[in-house]
């Protein structure tokens, strides 16, 4: 398996992961999949720039970017994937990208939104597609920073 | 996982308390009520505590131009501080730079604080400098103080998402003052309530009852704490390594540990330093071109047409309402000043970004639905680093300003540029800031703190005085420097916008200083290395007959400081291979007082007791290795 992390996180790239996850997991690529910002072409180039020299980064959309993930979890090389959103991993895991673990790394606050753990909140929608998440097979965890213990998501939320 | 924390602070503080109940004799202790003989004692006036409660509070506020984070919040400035309070700047420093290096590799991002240092520092120092204690038994006690610390963080996280609610209502009434209010107000009146009862009452009546707790426990596990004082650096130093050691930086570390531990620590921080500082530009200059050459060519994704649809060089409407310069330093300085005054779990820094954009909006917008829109617009979640990430304040500025002149810019296009922006610049200015900059000018402060006034460093703590300069010109550096960032960052990223953060990002500037700052702290962190992780060998080994420390007599001729820096670079791996910081400080902990228990012999009598039997009666000892046994040797 070599999608080492898989983070729903929508920052993306930011402090936690360049200064922690990075360097922790050894991750050699960054592969982002998000369909906005797979428009955004100034995003795009940010988001590239913004990695560590010598950590490549790749922005696609939902349906490319399963194409890619099939790709990269098939091959040795150290993979980190980052998306904005529950339901982009959903996309990826109907498409077939085989993930073990989503980790939920942060997603703000703001109105309509209940705060689930620390620095993440979600939306009812979001919480119900976590959980649709995991019925598909995937572990689905709350861990901010990489010396934190991984929290299963059942133990804040039962999904009732 | 504050829970975690917390629970670990409390339990190391618990057993701590409750060993104070048991009878030394139960724990096999020696005597401990031959009084410890450490120096002067100081006792605490009514106005020294509440100085330094205060000056707790001020760590963790945001008055001080937002500096405190980066200068009062670090151990270093605090010891200087509580030492000038008490009046012993150099000693207090002393003790700051000892109890700030496990604390090394600290980093706070995205609303996640690993430990409180703050605490760690100004109660630490208070603690050691009224009970006379050295800087090494300061450093495992405060470390303790750091880890319960956080409570006090976490608390204040929370109950911040109710005053942005409040913050909400005011944008619903259009009341700009109101939320700028919000944003301070009540926050820092709960922050300052949380942060000086429990330090002001600590720091007036504490530091007596650790004593107490400590004058019961086993003369042996108090030599444990001091043991581990020497250990423990070894997490801080190998924490911050995870982020500097690296690729064709490694040989500096060794580089600097060995110019200290081959001077026999003769040599000035300041020195190496400067040493390093050659070496950086001799690395970028001659030995990295080669390296980085096909790390540039790897971008993938169609390259963008560089700057070309930036908003912030548009094909100008006609421009009716401008900003002034005078409007854009005002809301920089909101910025800088109450970014994190209102921080919290459900928007981190959005009520202070609604904060800063005062000023715009005030300028910007008459209607009433203008200024509300405007307020809620900014109100919602944001965070990124304050310094470089201020790139983003200045886009969105100048993007608002077009728009308050009829351009088609809609809440989306904002937002996405916030969103989008926020953390790709944290990602950035935290590895610029957090983990390069500041812990490199600490390593330095701290390596002169640590030294004679003259700034030789001394290579253990025993006998070292502190010299207040070390904490002044890293409060000094660290201040230009932040501020230089933040403010550049905002101007330029008004003026010239996106085209700004392509250009900086692809013209490779950051890189090289993240490089040129690589060798250096490599340099500066191997010399603190050498000065700081002290590892002692108690046991004896017979060579030809007579009897000598293993370590004084093998080890260290071979390869002066070889224990220390085999210990460093055995933590920085197990921290590679993702051990746990916490679990790792438990078990160093743990094994420094197993390891200071007499299994070879009687062990120290009283706490005066260095004498070649007490020293070679455990496996580790405090100070210098045991040198040669005394005078008349077993020779018949």
């Amino acid at each position: 398996m070599s999608l080492r992390l898989v983070r729903i996180d929508d920052r993306l790239i930011h402090g936690q992961v360049v200064a922690g996850w990075l360097r922790v997991l050894g991750a050699q690529r960054i592969v982002i999949v998000d369909d906005p910002t797979s428009r955004d072409e100034f995003l795009r180039e940010v988001l590239t720039l913004a990695a560590p020299q010598g950590v490549p980064v790749e922005v696609y959309d939902t349906a490319s970017g399963a194409v890619r993930l099939i790709e990269l979890a098939a091959a040795p090389e150290p993979v980190m994937v980052l998306t904005r959103s529950p339901r982009t991993i959903l996309g990826l895991r109907r498409a077939g990208v085989p993930i073990e673990v989503v980790d939920v790394g942060g997603i703000g606050g703001g109105p309509g939104r209940s705060r689930l753990h620390k620095t993440i909140s979600v939306s009812p929608d979001e919480l119900r597609e976590l959980h649709e998440i995991e019925q598909l097979g995937t572990r689905v965890v709350i861990q901010i920073v990489a010396d934190d213990r991984p929290i299963p998501l059942a133990q804040l939320d039962s999904g009732n | 996982m504050f829970r975690k924390y917390a629970a670990l602070g409390g339990c190391l503080t618990l057993v701590l308390l409750l060993s104070a109940l048991l009878p030394a004799t139960v724990l096999g202790a020696g005597s401990s009520v031959a009084a410890p003989a450490e120096t002067h004692k100081i006792t605490v006036s009514v106005w020294q505590a509440a100085a330094i409660a205060f000056g707790y509070y001020l760590a963790n506020s945001p008055w001080l131009l937002g500096l405190a984070f980066f200068t009062l919040y670090r151990p270093l400035v605090a010891g200087f501080f509580v030492g000038l309070i008490l009046g012993d700047p150099a000693q207090g420093t002393l003790i700051g730079a000892a109890i700030n290096i496990p604390y090394l590799g600290f980093i706070s991002a995205g609303g996640n604080l690993p430990a409180d240092a703050a605490l760690a520092g100004w109660v630490g120092t208070t603690i050691a400098l009224v009970n006379g204690f050295d800087p090494a038994k300061a450093v495992t006690i405060a470390f303790g103080l750091g880890l319960v610390g956080t409570i006090i963080f976490y608390s204040r996280m929370a109950l911040d998402s109710v005053f942005a609610h409040w913050a909400d209502a005011r944008a619903e009434k259009a009341d700009i003052r109101g939320v700028a209010f919000m944003n301070v107000v009540p926050g820092q009146l709960f922050l300052l309530v949380a942060s000086f009862v429990p330090v002001f009452l600590f720091a007036l009546n504490g530091s007596a009852y650790v004593q107490d707790v400590l004058d019961r426990l086993p003369l042996w596990t108090v030599s444990g704490l001091v043991i581990a004082g020497g250990v423990l650096p070894a997490i801080g130093i190998a924490l911050n390594m995870r982020f500097i050691f690296r690729g064709s930086a490694i040989p500096y570390f060794f580089i600097g540990f060995i110019l200290m531990t081959a001077t026999h620590g003769a040599l000035s921080l300041v020195v190496i330093a400067a040493i390093g500082l050659c070496l950086a530009y001799l690395h970028l200059n001659f030995v990295r071109p080669a390296v980085a050459a096909p790390a540039l060519t790897t971008e993938p994704a169609p390259a963008a047409t560089p700057a070309a649809a930036t908003p912030a060089t548009p094909a100008a409407p006609k421009q009716a309402i401008r900003l002034t310069r005078g409007d854009l330093v005002k809301s920089w300085a909101l910025w800088t000043f109450f970014a994190h005054a209102n921080y919290s779990y459900e928007r981190l820094q959005g009520t202070g970004f609604a904060h800063a954009m005062t000023p715009i909006i005030k300028r910007l917008y008459t209607t009433e639905d203008e200024i509300r829109a405007a307020l809620k617009r900014h109100l919602v979640f944001f965070n990124t680093e304050n310094n470089f990430g201020n790139v983003v304040h200045g886009t969105v500025i100048a993007m608002e300003e077009q728009r308050a002149n009829g351009a088609a810019i809609d809440d989306d296009a904002i937002n996405s540029v916030k969103s989008g922006l926020m953390g790709p610049m944290a990602g950035i200015g935290d590895t610029l800031s957090q983990s390069t900059i500041t812990p490199i000018l600490l390593a330095l402060g701290i390596g002169i703190a640590g030294g004679t006034a003259s700034g030789t460093a001394v290579p253990t703590f025993a006998g070292a005085t502190g010299n207040p300069l070390g904490a002044i010109i890293y409060m000094v550096l660290i201040s230009i420097v932040i501020v230089a960032i933040g403010y550049t960052a905002w101007m330029q990223g008004y003026h010239r916008g996106r085209s700004f953060v392509t250009e900086i990002l692809k013209s490779g500037t950051i890189d090289r200083v993240l490089i040129g700052a690589g060798v250096l702290g490599n340099m500066v962190l191997g010399a603190l290395a050498a000065t700081y992780v002290v590892v002692n060998l108690a046991p004896t080994v017979t060579i030809a007959g007579a009897q000598m420390n293993l370590q004084a007599a093998v080890i260290d001729p071979l390869f002066p400081g070889a224990l220390a820096l085999g210990l460093v670079v055995l933590t920085w791996w197990l921290l590679k291979r993702r051990v746990s910081p916490l679990a790792l400080l438990t078990a160093y902990l743990v094994i420094s007082i197993i390891a200071a228990y007499p299994f070879f012999g009687p062990g120290q009598q009283n706490a005066g007791d260095y004498s070649y039997q007490a020293c070679t009666s455990s496996l580790l000892h405090q100070y210098s290795p045991c040198g040669a046994p005394p005078v008349v040797t077993p020779q018949p």
